[in-house]
């Protein structure tokens, strides 16, 4: 009996005071607060929202005559010759530039991680500085340059001039490079000595040192920048966001949606629109989440700190 | 022996040379990385101080120039390069005329004109280095520069407050509590970085708009949404908060602090630079922003944000001095901050163990 008493009372203990386990749980909880709320009203329930207008005929204009019209809008996706170019043209956009900006943010971090360069800081802000220049700026300094680099670089060699839009292309690519260089920058400074120093031992040459010390040990920093590079491919929130230009965004498919909300004002196409973007940035994000298995080297930490 | 040593020494001095040839390569590499990686910027500026008639003539040179000219007679004559028997003369044009025109030889204005065989208009003028400012003033003429920089200023301070306090306080709890399930909510918020802004466009825009909160033409629509924390912004803070050790954490829990008072006089004195990078971040963010405030403030004009009013001003002139000074007067703040900032922004951003 008494055993069973005791029982009753750490059970109706339990179930009324709180563990300390369940007090830290709730404060952490509240503190994590403004974001699980901020989720739930500005991205989950929008989502959802925009998955049900996908299935509608919803006008901004005539909101009290929407009709469930299935997967029509989505079958339209699919002979919307304009929208598949515009899906593909984001496609092309992304294959173009990331590559690109992985290459030149890399090689740069690289170079900066030697001694021998002088006046570090300086050279980074202004690497830097074109990645905080917003989209305005640089779509002007692009239209004006033109005729400039035309006249003093292609005419002299008599080349054709450059077509626009693969320079605005190439100049947003390198003008962004920003971040992803500071990360893997400082990813690869904090690689300690002892490592190059080991391999050095055993043998290893500069570039066999770079190969199999380095990009492994920066491996979650790359990452991290693909992530990021990817994400702005497709107008999500990147780290440094230029905004965009009236109808002109660096992402076609971006476009086609605005013009599908603003001009035709034609919602339930435009989620539609939305969703099937979603859904390739969903894929190529599973995509890349599960190479990183492969590729990404995580650091192994301790179950207690893993929280 | 001596040999040897000698040969050591030579070694030495070899190293040395290779040594320093590879320091000036390496810092000469940079340097014209630098310059051809800025070269539009010098662009910029060459074409604001660009008088607009300069960009008619396909003869000018680069650099901001104005038309040598000659009074004679009260009037001020354009200087020519003129063709002549005896070489090139500067000549100012006093009649043309399509096929001989008459000149008149600055040096020597009491000889009266010179008759010339030939089309002038195929003649190159002379111009003579002089940056004017007309085109900035011709630019705040026409934009309300001092109502825009305001009106960012304050949405960029207003939103500034907001992000900063709910994303510390939502890193905080990510880096320090036990929640069950914590890691999955964490593998949400970076979900969420990556959803393209255009799913959540139409509903919110509908959420905003006359149908239900009607907030069209006001800022909260800029302002609001960053009182709930930002993702990108709380995944680097939290990083960085992890990298704090704990105990400090437990050595001001035996002291009897509560987990507020750990934030506030444990972790946010040792994580100044990460809070002055999101703080700046964020800054840059606001004064980028053209998406939302085309659509919010398209109806608001005197409400209009930086960004977006200059390029809605500049594109009515597509000529290059007026894309120009506008591309300058957005960028020049930003810039200026991060010059300002630099020792604290961004400096050491360590992004490991992101899956976790």
């Amino acid at each position: 009996m008494d055993v069973l008493k005791e029982r009753r009372d750490l059970l109706r203990n339990r179930l009324t005071k709180p563990t300390r386990l369940q007090q830290e749980a709730r404060i952490g909880l509240l503190f994590l607060s403004p974001w699980l709320v901020g989720f739930v009203l500005l991205k989950a329930l929008p989502i959802l929202a925009a998955l049900v207008f996908s299935l509608t005929d919803f006008h901004m204009l005539a909101p009290n005559e929407t009709r469930f019209v299935g997967l029509e809008n989505y079958i339209r996706f699919f002979s919307d010759l304009e929208a598949r170019a515009s899906l593909f043209g984001s496609l092309r956009y992304f294959l173009w530039t990331v590559p690109l900006e992985m290459v030149v943010a890399l090689a740069l971090a690289a170079i900066f991680t030697s001694d021998r360069l002088k006046n570090k800081r300086m050279s980074q802000t202004l690497i830097f500085m074109t990645s905080i220049i917003p989209a305005t700026s640089i779509f002007f300094i692009f239209l004006g340059s033109l005729a400039y680099a035309n006249r003093l670089i292609f005419a002299p060699l008599n080349l054709p001039p450059i077509e626009e839009n693969n320079l605005l292309l190439v100049l947003m690519a390198l003008w962004s490079i920003g971040p992803g260089f500071l990360i893997m920058y400082s990813a690869m400074k904090s690689i300690p000595n002892e490592m190059y120093e080991a391999a050095r031992v055993d043998g290893a040459g500069p570039f066999a040192r770079f190969m199999y010390i380095r990009l492994p040990l920066i491996s979650p920093a790359i990452f991290f920048t693909l992530v990021i590079n990817l994400t702005g491919a497709f107008g999500g929130a990147v780290l440094l966001d230029r905004g965009y230009i009236l109808n002109f965004s660096l992402s076609p498919m971006e476009s086609y949606i605005n013009n599908m909300m603003f001009l035709e004002t034609d919602l339930g196409y435009a989620s539609a629109l939305a969703w099937v973007t979603f859904g390739v940035m969903m894929t190529l994000t599973i995509f890349l989440f599960w190479s990183a298995k492969r590729w990404v080297y995580f650091p192994e930490e301790h179950k207690d700190e893993e929280i | 022996m001596k040999k040897s040593e000698g040969g050591q020494g030579h070694s030495r001095l070899t190293l040395r040379l290779w040594d320093f040839t590879g320091t000036a390569l390496l810092n000469l590499f940079m340097v014209l990385f630098l310059v051809v990686y800025l070269s539009p910027l010098p662009f910029m500026v060459i074409a604001s101080l660009t008088p607009r008639n300069q960009f008619l003539d396909g003869n000018a040179p680069i650099l901001p120039s104005e038309r040598v000219k000659f009074n004679y007679e009260g009037k001020a004559l354009i200087v020519y390069e003129v063709p002549t028997e005896d070489g090139i003369k500067h000549w100012a044009l006093y009649k043309p005329s399509r096929k001989s025109s008459e000149f008149i030889d600055p040096d020597n204005p009491q000889a009266g004109p010179i008759l010339w065989q030939g089309a002038w208009r195929t003649l190159k003028a002379d111009y003579r280095f002089k940056p004017t400012l007309d085109n900035f003033k011709d630019f705040l003429g026409v934009a309300r520069m001092s109502l825009y920089f305001k009106n960012t200023i304050i949405v960029a301070l207003i939103s500034e407050i907001g992000v900063l306090f709910s994303s510390i306080a939502v890193a905080y709890g990510f880096s320090r509590f036990r929640i069950p399930g914590i890691n999955y909510i964490f593998f949400l918020l970076i979900a969420t970085i990556m959803i393209p802004s255009n799913i959540t466009l139409v509903p919110t825009y509908y959420l905003y708009s006359g149908h239900m909160l009607n907030w069209i033409g006001t800022w909260l629509p800029l302002i609001v949404p960053h009182f709930f924390g930002s993702a990108i912004l709380i995944f680097l803070l939290r990083q960085n908060f992890k990298s704090i050790p704990r105990d400090l954490d437990e050595a001001a829990m035996l002291d009897g602090a509560g987990p507020l008072r750990i934030l506030i006089s444990v972790i946010l004195p040792q994580s100044i630079p990460v809070v002055t990078t999101v703080a700046l971040l964020h800054f840059f963010y606001i004064w980028n922003e053209t998406r939302m405030s085309s659509l919010y403030l398209g109806i608001a004009p005197h409400l209009q944000l930086v960004s977006f009013a200059v390029q809605r001003n500049q594109t009515y002139f597509f000529t290059p001095e007026a894309l120009m000074v506008g591309a300058l007067m957005v960028m020049v703040i930003p810039v200026i901050v991060l010059f300002l900032s630099q020792r604290f922004f961004m400096q050491d951003m360590i992004v490991t163990q992101i899956e976790k």
